[in-house]
């Protein structure tokens, strides 16, 4: 991280980094610390007075079967969301990766809905997977009650990371796609000449070279299946956690245990946990980001 | 392509054709839903053909949702968003790689910090900030000193509170540093040689070079902007303030029963039209920008 | 001074900001009131404000809809926390308690007492007053758009179906659905499920306790005991009736809540406020017949008065001086026999005062067919004198709990679930959430 020629002002970078140093004590700093008070006070909806209670948030959210159950939620929803992204757009990648005539034009298409905003696409998707309309409304009338996210929490789970693959598949594509073009071309020809057929070449060749992308893109994804923006925005749109908690997951249930419940200290002892777990999955990502920052 | 493989060219069209038809068929179904009539869109089996109606349906949602409004704020917010985090990046990526400070690893560790904390888990507290800006500094002035200042500055319902928040970025500054990192060092040496001190060869020398740097980023931030949901759904209550992404609610059909879903659809299109074009037209930046960010 | 010119660099540079209170250079005093009322009901709220603003010349109220109660509620604590509060909020009947010791607002009678307003507290229908009222009577905020849970159901399909009674047990109610559907009637009572109509109402009528301490009324360290009572009867009931496809599931998340079933003729029976007595009127097309009724109750039960409903406008402390004058002028304006008759008219909600009510009644505003039969609300209302069992509900949290409630009904209802388990682990839940809010409000006392 040293460069040789540096400039040897004691002032200016502290003029230069301030503005950003400032946002960030004000707007991450400061409430991170207000977080941690809160987790263990019992904090008064209106404020005033809290007092100090050591551990017992941590006790009642532990406590608490529905916590468990969002986890789980979390935990299924992060699995099954980043092994379809990754699966979708690893198989798309190997596609475009082939380069027939018209494969650009895939290319282009495949990375739009990655613009989309979870909730936008959540409304979107309450049309297009309704039970009554949109796609599954034929389906539901030769076998009724076959989808219905409304009713059946394992529906509604299915729904929301549907949308959240949707969305984030065209992300994994476009790595999976820059890992393939790395490969080195002669490795792959010199396969081919030896008769090896595309998807030969794919499961021997280019799936073990893509070893490194495919372990950041786990990471990455399910960091973002977990907390990510989208995670929160697709589940408030879509199914607002039901029916039933069934689609309840960890962000989900802080945001709607503070605002909802007026609980700001049960869901700041969830913040902290969910803290500690975004802490692993940083600290796995860093150490990998930084080594290929080294070695490109 | 050294082989002739008929049967597997054809397997990978096949597999092409189905990735269309999963990404791409919910937009064309988004389409078709808003440009036909009531009785269409809630007709099964669902039509895919796009009809004529759009523009009325658009004409309904935007009035519906006061989306004139709406967009025009994202507009802002998105811009905002973008240009302070450009900024606010290059200008601490340059204090981390250019000088020759104790501070630089402080200044590093401060902002990779900032990965952890996402909005959800701090969300209350932040809001508590926005509203009043100088809170910190006063706890702080009265810890130390036993003074009370009564300055507030409210940021609540205002571009502002909107922005500030979230202008804060740690893979838009570990971007710019490691772009910085790859410039070869004679660079900031013959800048030196010349005479001319780090602002200016910061101003005349990196950022033109960064340009390329700068439009990726542009693009990926906008996005980012655009679709920010969260933070402006709790911090703004004054209608003249909503987004476009507050203003779902509005379109989702009313409760009064008609199921006019070809509105909802038409505004979803409007809402999803900004990001959409972004990321169609600059798509080689916005690539850039992703891979580059890795994330 | 330094820090204005940091500021106003700022401002140049972030384009828009607020910054703070600008110097009231107008002359008129200008305060916030936020509701939770939206779509039509908002447009309503928005015409009164209008004509506060252009009855007097001296205060200017600004009023915006957060959509919702809950939100509204959100908003307002957020907003407090962050010393941004409106003067005037709206409050829902499940948020009374939450403000009442949140010690964040100017007690109702103190504010009209500081600023010269004489108001007869007794005017307010018991009914009414006892659920926003200490224990002594005082009330602490604005009884505001009241009603109770009424029953409305689809006369003409009654007649069709050969029905020539009306609904007032629930054995009558059974009875009818089964005719409607043999009639051909897929949907004959259409619910959702709200615990405001089927645990609240139906436990207050029934006299039924919801929570020990009379409902909470004498202390935090009240208990929910509905697991225990004739609810979990009628639950059981409602679940029979389900599985018959007698009474049907109707929410949005479905597709359809129960009003627009209502509305639509989808479902000929539903239990919902009295609030929506317009716009069903409105929505229902010209020359079907419908008619509104008491809650059932069942056979044999003494009827007891109906619970309020609806929500009241909490003032909130910290505001300027100024702002409680205008405050006050407000609601002392939305309280004159003009308005309170206006407000129910053009709404569905019921006249909070004994005056109200009887001008209205004098001037035969109930005989006429728009508005015919919103006087029952305040029959219901009114039927008894309030008990322990139907005074009110005042329980911490209370949002919370009504999730609990409705998440059991949910798993009742949808995923089969078993009936008491799912109540037994609502009350478990709940009471949870009342020891948390005791625990927090350790040391206060109800008032």
């Amino acid at each position: 991280m040293d460069k040789r020629a540096v400039f040897k002002s004691w002032w200016l970078p502290i003029l230069f980094a301030l503005p950003q140093i400032a946002l960030i004590l004000l707007f991450f700093y400061w409430p991170a610390v207000a977080v941690m008070r809160w987790a263990f006070t019992l904090e008064p909806p209106f404020g005033g007075a809290a007092e100090f209670v050591g551990w017992a948030n941590f006790q009642d959210v532990f406590a608490d079967p529905f916590y468990w159950n969002s986890v789980g939620v979390s935990l299924i929803f992060a699995f099954c969301g980043t092994a379809s992204t990754i699966v979708v757009g690893l198989v798309l990648a190997l596609a475009v990766d082939r380069q027939l005539p018209g494969s650009g034009l895939f290319r282009f298409l495949y990375i739009l809905p990655y613009a989309i905003a979870g909730p936008a696409a959540g409304m979107a998707f309450r049309f297009i997977l309704s039970p009554e309309r949109g796609l599954m409304a034929s389906v539901n009338a030769v076998f009724p009650d076959f989808w219905n996210p409304a009713k059946y929490g394992s529906h509604a789970l299915v729904l929301v990371i549907v949308i959240f693959a949707w969305k984030w598949a065209g992300y994994t594509f476009i790595f999976l796609l820059a890992g393939l073009q790395s490969v080195p071309r002669a490795l792959t020809e010199a396969a081919a000449m030896d008769g090896a057929g595309p998807i030969r070449r794919a499961v021997d060749i280019q799936i073990p070279m893509l070893a490194p992308t495919l372990f950041f893109l786990l990471v990455i994804m399910m960091t973002e299946g977990f907390v990510g923006a989208d995670t929160f925005g697709i589940v408030h749109h879509t199914t607002g956690g039901g029916p039933n908690h069934g689609t309840e997951v960890m962000v989900f249930r802080i945001v709607d245990e503070a605002f909802k419940g007026l609980n700001y200290s049960g869901a700041s002892a969830q913040s902290i946990v969910l803290i500690g777990l975004i802490m692993v999955f940083t600290f796995i990502q860093f150490r990998f980001i930084e080594k290929r920052v080294h070695y490109k | 392509m050294i082989q002739r493989t008929p049967f597997a060219d054809t397997f990978t069209y096949v597999l092409m054709a189905l990735g269309f038809v999963l990404l791409i068929g919910p937009f064309i179904v988004i389409l078709a839903g808003a440009s036909q009539t009531l009785q269409q869109v809630n007709s099964v089996p669902f039509r895919f053909v796009p009809q004529d109606h759009l523009l009325e349906n658009a004409a309904a949602a935007w009035s519906r949702a006061s989306l004139g409004t709406a967009m025009m704020n994202s507009l802002i917010m998105a811009s905002l968003v973008t240009v302070g985090k450009v900024a606010l990046s290059a200008c601490t990526a340059f204090a981390i790689v250019f000088f020759r400070t104790p501070l630089k690893h402080f200044f590093f560790w401060m902002v990779f910090i900032t990965l952890m904390l996402p909005l959800e888990v701090r969300v209350v507290p932040t809001y508590a900030v926005a509203a009043d800006l100088f809170q910190p500094f006063r706890l702080l002035i009265a810890a130390l000193t036993g003074i009370e200042v009564s300055v507030e500055w409210n940021l609540l319902n205002s571009y502002a509170g909107l922005t500030l928040p979230l202008i804060a970025t740690a893979t838009g500054t570990f971007l710019y540093r490691q772009f910085f990192m790859t410039l070869p060092d004679e660079l900031a040496e013959a800048a030196r040689m010349d005479g001319s001190g780090p602002a200016r060869f910061f101003f005349d020398m990196l950022l033109p070079l960064s340009r390329t740097n700068m439009l990726a980023l542009t693009t990926i931030m906008f996005v980012y902007g655009w679709n920010q949901y969260l933070w402006p759904l709790l911090m703004i209550t004054d209608p003249a303030y909503k987004t476009t992404m507050m203003s779902l609610v509005a379109l989702l059909p009313s409760e009064n029963g008609t199921p006019d879903w070809n509105v909802t659809l038409a505004g979803s299109l409007i809402i999803m039209a900004p990001p959409l074009i972004v990321v169609a037209v600059l798509q080689r930046w916005f690539i850039r920008g992703l891979v580059a960010t890795e994330k | 001074m330094k820090l204005s010119v940091i500021q106003s660099v700022l401002a140049g540079l972030l384009a828009a900001t607020t910054l703070g209170a600008s110097p009231a250079f107008a002359e008129k005093t200008k305060f916030e009131f936020w509701y939770g009322l939206s779509g039509d009901l908002s447009e309503r709220v928005q015409d009164a404000c209008k004509k506060f603003n252009e009855s007097q010349a001296d205060y200017e109220i600004v009023c915006t809809s957060q959509n919702g109660y809950d939100t509204t509620l959100q908003n307002t604590i957020a907003a407090y926390r962050a010393k941004k509060q409106p003067a005037i909020t709206q409050i829902y009947d499940a948020g009374t308690l939450d403000l009442m010791l949140s010690g964040a607002f100017v007690p109702a009678r103190k504010l009209m007492a500081d600023n010269g307003y004489t108001i007869d507290w007794n005017n307010y229908f018991s009914g009414i007053a006892n659920y926003y009222a200490t224990s002594t009577g005082e009330l602490n905020s604005f009884p505001f758009n009241s009603s109770t849970a009424m029953f409305y159901y689809n006369a003409d399909a009654f007649q069709k179906a050969g029905i020539d009674f009306k609904p007032d047990t629930w054995e009558q109610v059974e009875e009818a659905a089964r005719k409607l559907k043999a009639a051909g009637y897929e949907c004959p009572l259409g619910f959702n499920f709200d615990p405001w109509p089927m645990l609240e109402q139906f436990s207050a009528i029934h006299n039924q306790p919801i929570a020990t301490k009379a409902n909470g009324y004498e202390g935090l360290d009240a208990e929910l005991v509905f697991n225990k009572t004739k609810f979990v009867d009628h639950v059981k009931f409602f679940k029979k009736m389900a599985d018959e496809k007698l009474f049907v599931v109707k929410t949005k998340q479905l597709g359809m809540d129960i009003l627009p079933s209502f509305t639509s003729q989808t479902c000929q029976m539903i239990q919902t406020s009295i609030a929506d007595h317009g716009t069903i009127g409105k929505t229902l097309p010209e020359g079907v017949k419908w008619d509104v009724a008491m809650l059932p109750v069942w056979k044999s039960t003494e009827r007891q008065n109906s619970l309020v409903g609806g929500a009241s406008l909490w003032v909130m402390a910290g505001r300027p001086e100024a702002e409680y004058k205008g405050a006050a002028a407000f609601l002392n304006y939305i309280a004159t026999p003009e308005m309170a008759e206006w407000w129910s008219t053009v709404t569905g909600y019921i006249p909070v005062t004994k005056t109200g009510f009887d001008a209205m009644k004098a001037g035969g505003f109930y005989d006429k067919a728009p508005y015919k039969g919103r006087e029952r609300a305040i029959e219901s209302l009114a039927y008894t004198p309030t008990s322990q069992n139907t005074r009110g509900i005042r329980l911490g949290g209370f949002t919370q709990i009504r999730k609990e409630v409705s998440t059991s009904l949910e798993a009742i209802f949808m995923q089969n679930a078993d009936v008491q388990a799912e109540l037994d682990q609502a009350v478990e839940r709940g009471n949870t959430v009342l020891r948390r809010f005791e625990k927090t409000y350790a040391g206060q006392k109800l008032n």
